[in-house]
């Protein structure tokens, strides 16, 4: 990226940065929280306010340091998952996705009862329409119009914000002066005690919630090594400030009882504006409370399309929620599941449970954020170089994490704490059940942990290995359909899993007549195809014998090469091997019309004569194609101890012997027979293939499938040489898109 | 208008193709490769809020650019590609234009009922009126009738259009 462009794509300037933080924190800890937390706390609500803050700016220390050495989308997810691996990447994912819908749910109540106070609906919140009180239809309607600006994507919304919060600031600070000037500390409510303060800090740290999510845009920050860290622990700092002034006003500048004497649906805030300033402060709160919850809730709605779309790219949840729509240019997908999620939490929640089940999903964030960060600097991780760091290391990360764990112990209703502990569960079970088989990110705590397994205690190895996530596994597909080649294209897959450390996928392809349904075929295997059974019994034997992980399936399908392109997707199949002879041919043929589109994965196909290994013959003219051809060769080499010979044709043959030790001495395969001709490229082949006991190719641009059936260069020489041969194409490479949408 | 084949050539000598995604590319690689003989500049525009938060992660949007540039380059051979950044997607594109000295920026207008151009904007009714040079406006499914491979298809009638 060169400097002007890096500018125009990374245009969040330190203010706009130090706002999303602010913007997405002061909703809710001033304008609906500062009632509840009088009433519980006493004078001593300021405290709860400043251990939250204490405890937040401990994590944002942290965060910080994670988001100078990655600025990447996702924040908090995304380190956890980076450093701890995709299981606890899916605890943190899912915490941190729930956690800001319970977070919206609760602002877009909060917006409602703003709502509720302008219209003086107060009167009439026990008429009931279809069970629905007006606050939680305000909520709902609120939200619904949130989630609709997000999907159809509004870029007015963000630059709103940055007014917004200047807005309430502004408020905040007249209101604060006012209030100091009419405060006296004999108007202070009787302390309630330590215990019951730090039960009020649980409920009140979904106020502190905000600033992680500057790091979940960390990619569009403006010199982020500067800037990510003012942001972060700048919005922290400022918003406790205000926290602390705002409650102390609140507490001192009315009588004693005021706020305990307030009808629950009248708000705080508010109340005590009308007394100090008058009906002019009232309206300004009132107005302030609406912009704040809402741009809140917004900031939320934003930020949670950020932690899907960071879950999708590792797998964690399918990459297809990442689609971006093609008129709103937004994730339109991920923002209506998320949008989904906020109406059914509004509908059954109530402003107590959606703010402390945001805050024990965060706090659970927390926790691990700062566990990722001592992971990242005690296995010296290379590529890991924060601009920023953490002062007191180890004693803030190990504090804030602890602190951040305990202090979910503190939250009320307990059995919200049991709803914190079934998500986490929920996750766990999630990866285990389907996450695991997609995540490629592997962790760097795991790579440390299994890296050193001689030094290592063996259980710690062993638990680490036994959650690995296989979607970064290397998967043969062998596509079986005649029983006498079962067990050579079984024999050549198992000996490439083994060498690429992966795992063999045995699929039967069973073609039915066309006039049958698939799903009745299904049922009748046995009818259509005999030796179903045993064929994949053998497979799995077959391959266990070299000691290679085996799994095995079954497809029913009408046609032939097509089906298999599908299974080859279906079971995210790196390399596919089949095999083309009297047999298999005819499936071949049959759909060819279908085949002019890029493989899906590598393929081989052999055309079997005898699976012999001992003198393997490469002709490679270079390209991609003949890659894998020396790919194959190479594992064949090192499994079987075949003598591998490379021929190249060319014109002249002191530069083909240039070309040709090159290309072995780049393909792992300085150890071959090197065979420079020039003349006839077929003729030369044959007269090499006389000697080889397999020719393995590598196809050209045009397909090689399509070519098994057209008839080229190459398939007369598959005919004309009498030995195995063996065809190989390399797909193309999985484009960035592919990886992030999943789209093949 | 005249026939001077010459003046018809130079209008897309150096053509600007402007690119959204996957689909986009591939409708406009279609409709695009009866003409594409030279060199093609497709550019891609990355929608920015300028100064607060995008509407969709930036990775992702650069990824569904490069997956249109990637169908291009497959498709009309050789293909210069460039991603922009802008607030503007119209007024970046036309930017791109006198960067390169574009001789014409060609494009495919996307459909879209009146309630969405409302919500998004008249991309195509902007990029038309405001341009510098030639804007070409290609043909939305222009192969419906054939099933076939577009590129043999269409012929030199399309010229018309």
């Amino acid at each position: 990226m060169s400097g002007e462009t890096e500018e125009l794509a990374k245009d969040l300037g330190p203010l706009a940065a130090l706002t999303i933080g602010v913007g997405t924190m002061i909703g809710a800890g001033i304008f609906v929280l500062p009632g509840a937390a009088i009433a519980q706390a006493g004078s001593l609500a300021v405290g709860a306010f400043v251990l939250g803050g204490a405890i937040a700016l401990l994590t944002a220390l942290s965060a910080s340091e994670l988001g100078t050495a990655m600025p990447k989308s996702g924040g908090a997810y995304y380190y956890v998952n980076r450093s701890l691996g995709p299981l606890f990447g899916s605890v943190a994912g899912w915490a941190n996705w729930m956690g800001l819908a319970f977070a919206s749910a609760f602002y877009m109540v909060g917006f409602g009862e703003y709502i509720r106070a302008i219209f003086g609906l107060q009167g009439t919140l026990d008429l009931v329409v279809v069970e629905l009180s007006y606050l939680k239809i305000v909520a709902l309607v609120g939200a619904a119009l949130f989630i609709a600006i997000n999907y159809i994507g509004a870029k007015e919304t963000g630059r709103l914000q940055n007014v917004i919060v200047v807005i309430l600031v502004a408020i905040l600070a007249v209101f604060t002066v006012i209030g100091a000037l009419r405060a006296d500390t004999a108007n202070l409510p009787a302390s309630q005690g330590l215990g019951p303060m730090v039960t009020t800090t649980g409920f009140i740290f979904v106020s502190y919630l905000g600033f992680v999510q500057i790091t979940s845009v960390a990619e569009e920050i403006k010199d982020p090594g500067k800037n990510l860290p003012r942001a972060v622990i700048g919005s922290v700092l400022i918003v406790t400030l205000i926290y602390a002034l705002v409650l102390f006003v609140m507490s001192a500048a009315v009588e004693q009882g005021f706020i305990a004497g307030l009808p629950s649906d009248q708000i705080a805030v508010v109340e005590v504006a009308r007394v100090i300033i008058g009906p002019v402060g009232a309206i300004a709160m009132l107005v302030g409370g609406l912009l704040a919850t809402a741009s809140s809730a917004n900031a939320s709605i934003l930020a949670s399309s950020r932690i899907n779309f960071a879950m999708g790219r590792d797998r964690i949840v399918t990459p297809e929620l990442n689609e971006i729509h093609p008129r709103f240019g937004t994730p339109y997908r991920a923002i209506a599941i998320t949008g989904a999620f906020i109406l059914v939490f509004i509908l059954f929640g109530n402003v107590r449970t959606l703010s402390t089940l945001g805050s024990i999903l965060h706090l659970i964030i927390y926790a691990l954020l700062n566990v990722a960060l001592i992971v990242f600097r005690e296995t010296d991780v290379v590529a890991y170089e924060p601009s920023y760091t953490v002062p007191f290391y180890p004693f803030t990360p190990i504090l804030g994490a602890i602190l951040s764990a305990a202090l979910i112990a503190f939250i009320e209703p307990t059995f919200v704490i049991g709803v914190g502990a079934a998500f986490v569960v929920f996750a766990v079970l999630w990866y285990l059940g389907y996450a695991r088989s997609q995540a490629t990110e592997r962790g760097v705590l795991s790579e440390y942990v299994l890296s050193r397994s001689d030094e290592m205690p063996d259980s710690a190895v062993d638990a680490v290995a036994a959650v690995q996530p296989d979607g970064g596994e290397y998967r043969v597909m062998v596509a079986l359909s005649n029983p006498e080649t079962e067990t050579d294209l079984i024999s050549l897959a198992s000996a490439i899993a083994k060498q690429e450390g992966g795992k063999v996928v045995a699929v039967h392809t069973v073609q039915v007549p066309d006039q049958t349904a698939l799903a009745s075929g299904a049922e009748h295997i046995e009818e259509f195809d005999p030796g179903a059974e045993e064929l994949l019994e053998n497979a799995r034997r077959d391959a266990e014998t070299f000691g290679v992980e085996v799994e095995t399936h079954t497809v029913v399908t009408h046609r032939g090469v097509e089906e298999l392109y599908a299974a080859a997707k279906q079971y995210d199949a790196d390399l596919a091997v089949m095999g083309w002879g009297p047999g298999d041919r005819s499936r071949v043929e049959g759909s060819i019309g279908e085949m002019t589109e890029a493989v899906p994965c590598d393929f081989l196909v052999l055309k079997d004569r005898g699976f012999e290994t001992d003198r393997v013959l490469v002709p490679t003219a270079g390209g991609p194609d003949s890659d894998l051809s020396a790919v194959v060769a190479h594992h064949l080499q090192s499994e079987f101890g075949s003598e591998v010979t490379l021929l190249h044709v060319a014109e002249d043959e002191a530069e083909g012997e240039a070309f040709l030790s090159a290309w072995a001495e780049g393909h792992n395969l300085a150890d071959a027979t090197l065979r420079v001709e020039t003349g006839d490229v077929e003729t030369a082949i044959e007269r090499a293939a006389a000697d080889a006991t397999m020719v393995v190719f590598g196809a050209t641009e045009r397909g090689l499938l399509s070519r098994l059936v057209r008839g080229s260069l190459v398939m007369d020489v598959v005919d004309d040489v009498d030995c195995s041969v063996l065809l190989a194409e390399k797909s193309r490479k999985r484009s960035l898109r592919e990886r992030l949408f999943g789209l093949d | 208008m005249s026939a001077d084949s010459e003046r018809h050539r130079d209008l897309l000598a150096r053509p600007l193709v402007a690119v959204a995604n996957d689909e986009d590319a591939a409708e406009t690689a279609r409709a695009f490769a009866p003409y594409a003989d030279g060199k093609v500049l497709a550019v891609s525009v990355v929608e920015k809020a300028g100064g607060a938060v995008d509407k969709a992660p930036m990775e992702g949007v650069e990824a569904e650019a490069e997956a249109g540039f990637a169908i291009l380059r497959e498709r009309l051979g050789n293909v210069q590609t460039e991603i922009r950044y802008g607030t503007d997607v119209v007024e970046t594109l036309l930017e791109a234009a006198r960067d390169h000295d574009a001789s014409a920026i060609v494009f495919t207008p996307r459909e879209g009922g009146r309630l969405v151009r409302f919500l998004t904007g008249d991309v195509a009714l902007r990029l038309v009126t405001e341009a510098d040079r030639p804007v070409v406006s290609l043909p939305v499914h222009g192969e419906a009738a054939g099933e076939g491979d577009a590129d043999m298809d269409v012929d030199a009638d399309g010229d018309a259009t």
